[in-house]
C-alpha cells in the first residue's frame, strides 16, 4: 500500500488509529502488528513469510547470542550463520538475475535468467535485522525476548517499505513503553501531510517534467541538464516525503524515528552532501561497514580500499544494475577527493560556488542513478555537453521549463531550509501578523489537501521512486 | 519541545474530519456504473478469490474500486487540472491548450501505418466495387497554427503519414483529399464558421470539446468526396442545419474536467428528400438517422447513428437506386447523412464489431457500386477494427 493513496488515507489509517488509539497499552502493539502486516501483505502476500522469516532468524540469534554470553568465541557461530542467512536472501531476491546476467555476458555457457521478483522493502528490513543482529553480538543492546515485539519493530508499516532504516536501538525503549498523547498525533499529522503534499504536488509534478524530457528526441544542451535537475528534485522530494510521512505517522504512535534528510540539495560540499542525503543509510554503512573495516585510521591505502567497499555496497544496495554501482563509485572517488586533494580549497571560496560545485555534482550523479540501461545514459549524457549535435539552446526549453515554472521554483525554494527560517521571523513579528500568518496558514493547509486529493483521485498510482530498491 | 498552536490544531483536525466525511460517504454513497463525466465504465467491487489474494489482483482491484467510486469523483478530478491552468500549463492529459478555450489532442506518433496500408489494399483487392478512401486529419494538423508555442509537435505529422498512406495503397484505392477540403472549409467559409462556433472564432470544423469533427467539416469532406467520386453535391442550402445542443462536453473536455472550458453547440442536418428506414440490425429499426436520447447524455455525440453498432442499413426510399458500402469509425456517423441523397442504400459497418469481413457481404451483393473507407488519424492507429476490414 501507499501513503499517498486513497485507500490508505480514507481506509486504512482512519481504521488503524481509531483502534489503536482505543486499545490500552500493550495492546497497541497487537494492533500494530496486525496492521502492518495486512499492510505489507497487500502488496506481496507471497512474501510476508519471508519476512516473517528472517525476522524470526535474528530474534533466534539474538537469543543465542544471549544465552552465550560466557562464551565469546561461539557467539561468532550464530552471528555468522544470522548474516549468511539474511544477506543470502537479499543477494538472492535482490541480485541473482544480475549475476547471472554478469556471468552469461562473461563466459560462453549462458544460463537462463532466474526472474525473481523483488519483495518490496527487503533491503530494508534485511538491514534493520543484520544491524540487530551485529549489535546484540557487539553487546550494544539487550536481544528482545518477546518474538512479537520484535516482528512489530521489524514490519512496522510507517517504516517497512522506504526506510528510514530504523535501528532497534532507537526504539527499544518505545516498543515497550512509549508516550502516546493528542499532541504527538498532532505534530505526527502535520508531518504526515508535509509528506504528502511534498510527494504529490511536488514530486510528481517534478517527475512529469523529466518524463517529457527524457522522451523528447532532440533537446538542447541546457534542457537535458533541466531534465536531470527535475529528476534530482523529483528523487529528493519523493524519498524525504515518504520519511516525512513515515516519522509524522512514527509520532502519531509514540515513536520517534530519526531525520533522514536535512535539505541535502542545500549542501556545499559532496562531504556535506553525504551528511544530509539518506542519512540511515550512510550511517548504517559508516558504522557496520566503513568502521569495522578500520575507517580512515588504518593508513592511506586501507582508507582507500575501505572508500571503495564502502560506495560500491551503497551503489549496489540502490538496486542490480551497474548504474547504481557507477554512481556509489563517482560519489565515492569525489569524497576522497575532497577528503585528500580539494576540501580544504573548497571551503575558501565563496558560499554561492561550494553551493554551486556541489548541486552540480550531485545533480550528474543522480543522471547516472536515473539510467538502468547504460546504452540510454550513454545517449543522454553527450546531449548535456552538445557532443550529440545538439546546440545549446533551443526554443524546447521554453516549452519545458514554461509548463512547469510555478512548480520548479516551487521545489527549489523548498530544497532550502526556508521554512524554519520562516518561522523563526514570524516568531518575532507582532501579534497581529503572526495570527495573520497562523489563519491563512489554515486555509493554505486545506487548499493543498484538496489539491493533493485532487491529484490522487486523478493519477490513482503513483508509486515511490525507493520503493524499488 | 515546540509548541502546537491552536490554528495548527484547527488545521489538523479539519483535515481529519474531511478524511472521516469522505470514507463514511464512500460507504453511504450509491455506487456508479459509469461515468458520464469521464464517459468510460467505472470499475465494482472486485470479486474474492484466493488466487486474487496472492498474487494482489485483489488489492489492485480494491484500489481501482475504491478511486473510481470515490465520493465528489467529479468535482475532486477538475481541481488539479485548473490549478496546473492557472500555472500556466499548455498541455495536461494530452491536450494542448494553446489559451482561452481553445483544447486540442495531440498526436503520437503511429506505429501501425504498415499495417494500415495492408489492411486498407486488402479491402480494395478483395472487391470489385469502386474504392474509395478517406482519411481525416484531426483538429491538431487543421489547427497547427493555434498549437502552442514551441509545442513538441508541430501538427503536420497527420498530413505526412496520410501522405504516405495515400502513396502506399493498392493502386485500385481512389484517394480522398479531405485535408483540403478542411482546410478550405475553415478559411472560406468565414461566415458560417461564425454563425456556428460564436463561442470559438476560427473553430467551426471540429468540436473544441471532443475529438470528433462537426457537421460542418463532415460537409465539406462530403463535397470533396462528391467530386472524387463524380457526384454531384447537393449545395448546403437544401439541407435545414438544425442546432440540438449547446452543452456537449466531449471526451477532450473529460480529460481535464474543468468547466473553465465550457461546451460545445451540436448541429445536424435533415433534408426534407429523405424517406429513412434506418435499420441497426438489432432489431431497431427507426426513420431518423439521429437518437436524441443521447443529447441528454454526456456522450452527445452518439446522436450521430445512435453511438456504436457493428452493421447498420440505411435505405432512403426516395431514391430509385444506387448502393454504397461505407467501412468506418465514428467520425463517418456524422457523414454519412449527406449520401442519403446519392444511394439507396447506406451499408454501414464498424469492423471492431462486425465479424466476418465486409469484403464478403460486398461481393454478395452486387448492387453494391462504391465502397467509402473513412477514418479519422486521431484514433486510426489505435482502432482495434483495422484487422478485420476486409
Amino acid at each position: 500500500m501507499v501513503f499517498s493513496s486513497i485507500t490508505f488515507l480514507f481506509f486504512f489509517l482512519p481504521a488503524f488509529l481509531i483502534l489503536y488509539y482505543l486499545v490500552p497499552g500493550r495492546a497497541k502493539n497487537v494492533v500494530l502488528l496486525v496492521f502492518s502486516l495486512i499492510f505489507y501483505a497487500w502488496g506481496e502476500p507471497k512474501y510476508i513469510f519471508l519476512m516473517m522469516f528472517s525476522s524470526m532468524v535474528d530474534y533466534l540469534d539474538g537469543l543465542a547470542l544471549n544465552a552465550l554470553h560466557a562464551h565469546p568465541k561461539m557467539r561468532k557461530l550464530p552471528l555468522a550463520a544470522a548474516l549468511i542467512i539474511n544477506l543470502g536472501l537479499l543477494a538472492y531476491f535482490k541480485y541473482a538475475d544480475f549475476a547471472v546476467g554478469i556471468w552469461n555476458s562473461l563466459t560462453p555457457w549462458d544460463r537462463e535468467l532466474p526472474g525473481v521478483a523483488l519483495p518490496i522493502g527487503i533491503s530494508f528490513y534485511t538491514f534493520q535485522t543484520v544491524s540487530y543482529s551485529i549489535d546484540v553480538y557487539k553487546e550494544r543492546i539487550k536481544p528482545e525476548k518477546n518474538y512479537f515485539d520484535y516482528l512489530t519493530y521489524v514490519c512496522m508499516f510507517p517504516q517497512l517499505i522506504a526506510g528510514p532504516i530504523v535501528r532497534f536501538s532507537t526504539v527499544q525503549q518505545e516498543l515497550k513503553d512509549r508516550k502516546v498523547c493528542e499532541s504527538g498525533f498532532v505534530k505526527g499529522f502535520r508531518r504526515f501531510l508535509t509528506g504528502l503534499f511534498r510527494k504529490v504536488l511536488i514530486a510528481d509534478q517534478c517527475g512529469a517534467l523529466w518524463e517529457g524530457i527524457r522522451t523528447a528526441g532532440n533537446i538542447s544542451a541546457v534542457t537535458a541538464w533541466l531534465g536531470i535537475l527535475a529528476f534530482t528534485l523529483q528523487l529528493y522530494f519523493d524519498f524525504s516525503a515518504y520519511s516525512d510521512m513515515a516519522i509524522g505517522l512514527g509520532e502519531m504512535l509514540g515513536f520517534h524515528f530519526p531525520e533522514n534528510f536535512l535539505y541535502p540539495l542545500s549542501a556545499t560540499s559532496i562531504t556535506d552532501f553525504w551528511r544530509k542525503w539518506h542519512i540511515s543509510l550512510s550511517s548504517w554503512f559508516r558504522d557496520y561497514v566503513y568502521i569495522p573495516l578500520g575507517g580512515n585510521r588504518a593508513g592511506t591505502l586501507k582508507h582507500l580500499r575501505n572508500m571503495f567497499a564502502v560506495w560500491f555496497l551503497t551503489g549496489l544496495w540502490h538496486g542490480a544494475s551497474w548504474n547504481f554501482v557507477l554512481w556509489g563509485l563517482y560519489h565515492g572517488v569525489l569524497l576522497t577527493l575532497e577528503k585528500y586533494v580539494w576540501g580544504k580549497g573548497l571551503k575558501k571560496l565563496p558560499k554561492l560556488l561550494q553551493h554551486l560545485y556541489a548541486i552540480v555534482i550531485v545533480v550528474v550523479g543522480f543522471g547516472i542513478f536515473t539510467f538502468d540501461d547504460l546504452g540510454e545514459l550513454a545517449l543522454y549524457f553527450p546531449k548535456l555537453i552538445c557532443a550529440a549535435g545538439n546546440p545549446f539552446l533551443g526554443p524546447e526549453l521554453i516549452w519545458h521549463a514554461g509548463n512547469y515554472l510555478p512548480f520548479l521554483l516551487a521545489a527549489f525554494i523548498l530544497s532550502f531550509p526556508v521554512y524554519p527560517a520562516f518561522k523563526e521571523k514570524l516568531g518575532k513579528a507582532d501579534v497581529h501578523r503572526r495570527n495573520l500568518a497562523e489563519i491563512l496558514g489554515v486555509l493554505a493547509t486545506v487548499a493543498l489537501f484538496v489539491l493533493a486529493l485532487s491529484s490522487m483521485v486523478r493519477d490513482s498510482y503513483s508509486p515511490f521512486l525507493y520503493f524499488r530498491f | 519541545m515546540e509548541k502546537i498552536s491552536i490554528t495548527q490544531r484547527i488545521s489538523v483536525y479539519l483535515i481529519c474530519g474531511m478524511i472521516l466525511v469522505f470514507s463514511a460517504a464512500f460507504f453511504i454513497s450509491p455506487k456508479r456504473e459509469f461515468s458520464e463525466e469521464e464517459n468510460r465504465k467505472l470499475k465494482g467491487m472486485p470479486e474474492f478469490s484466493k488466487t486474487a489474494l496472492f498474487d494482489g489482483s485483489f488489492a489492485g482491484g480494491l484500489k481501482d474500486y475504491v478511486t473510481d467510486q470515490f465520493p465528489g469523483r467529479d468535482n475532486l478530478l477538475s481541481y488539479i487540472s485548473a490549478a496546473e491552468r492557472i500555472s500556466g500549463r499548455k498541455e495536461i492529459n494530452g491536450v494542448y491548450l494553446p489559451g482561452g478555450t481553445i483544447m486540442m489532442n495531440s498526436y503520437e506518433e503511429p506505429v501501425n501505418v504498415e499495417k494500415d496500408i495492408t489492411q486498407f489494399s486488402k479491402l480494395a483487392e478483395n472487391t470489385d466495387a469502386d474504392v474509395y478512401l478517406c482519411l481525416v486529419p484531426s483538429a491538431v494538423n487543421i489547427y497547427r497554427d493555434l498549437l502552442p508555442a514551441y509545442a513538441p509537435e508541430d501538427g503536420k505529422r497527420q498530413q505526412e503519414i496520410i501522405d504516405v498512406i495515400y502513396e502506399g495503397v493498392s493502386p485500385r484505392i481512389k484517394k480522398v483529399d479531405a485535408s483540403r477540403a478542411l482546410r478550405q472549409a475553415r478559411y472560406n467559409d468565414q461566415a458560417l464558421d461564425d454563425m456556428y462556433a460564436a463561442d470559438a472564432p476560427h473553430y467551426s470544423v471540429y468540436y473544441r470539446t471532443d475529438h470528433h469533427w462537426k457537421v460542418y467539416g463532415a460537409y465539406a469532406a462530403y463535397m470533396e468526396f462528391c467530386e472524387t467520386a463524380g457526384l454531384t453535391p447537393y449545395a448546403q442550402d437544401l439541407y435545414s442545419w438544425n442546432k440540438v445542443s449547446d452543452s456537449f462536453r466531449g471526451t477532450i473536455y473529460s480529460k481535464l474536467n474543468d468547466s473553465y472550458f465550457g461546451s460545445d453547440e451540436i448541429t445536424s442536418v435533415s433534408c426534407e428528400y429523405w424517406d429513412l428506414t434506418v435499420d441497426y440490425g438489432d432489431g431497431n429499426v427507426t426513420d431518423s438517422p439521429y437518437n436524441p436520447d443521447y443529447l441528454e447524455k454526456r456522450d452527445s455525440y452518439s446522436y450521430f447513428l445512435d453511438n456504436q453498432h457493428s452493421f447498420i442499413e440505411v435505405t432512403n426510399n426516395a431514391m430509385e437506386g444506387g448502393e454504397i458500402a461505407v467501412v468506418k469509425d465514428s467520425y463517418a456517423n456524422c457523414f454519412i447523412p449527406f449520401l442519403f441523397n446519392h444511394y439507396r442504400k447506406v451499408y454501414i459497418f464498424d469492423t471492431r464489431y462486425y465479424k466476418g469481413g465486409p469484403s464478403k457481404f460486398i461481393n454478395e451483393h452486387k448492387g453494391i457500386e462504391d465502397v467509402l473507407i473513412l477514418y479519422n488519424m486521431g484514433t486510426l492507429d489505435n482502432d482495434t477494427g483495422i484487422g478485420g476490414i476486409y
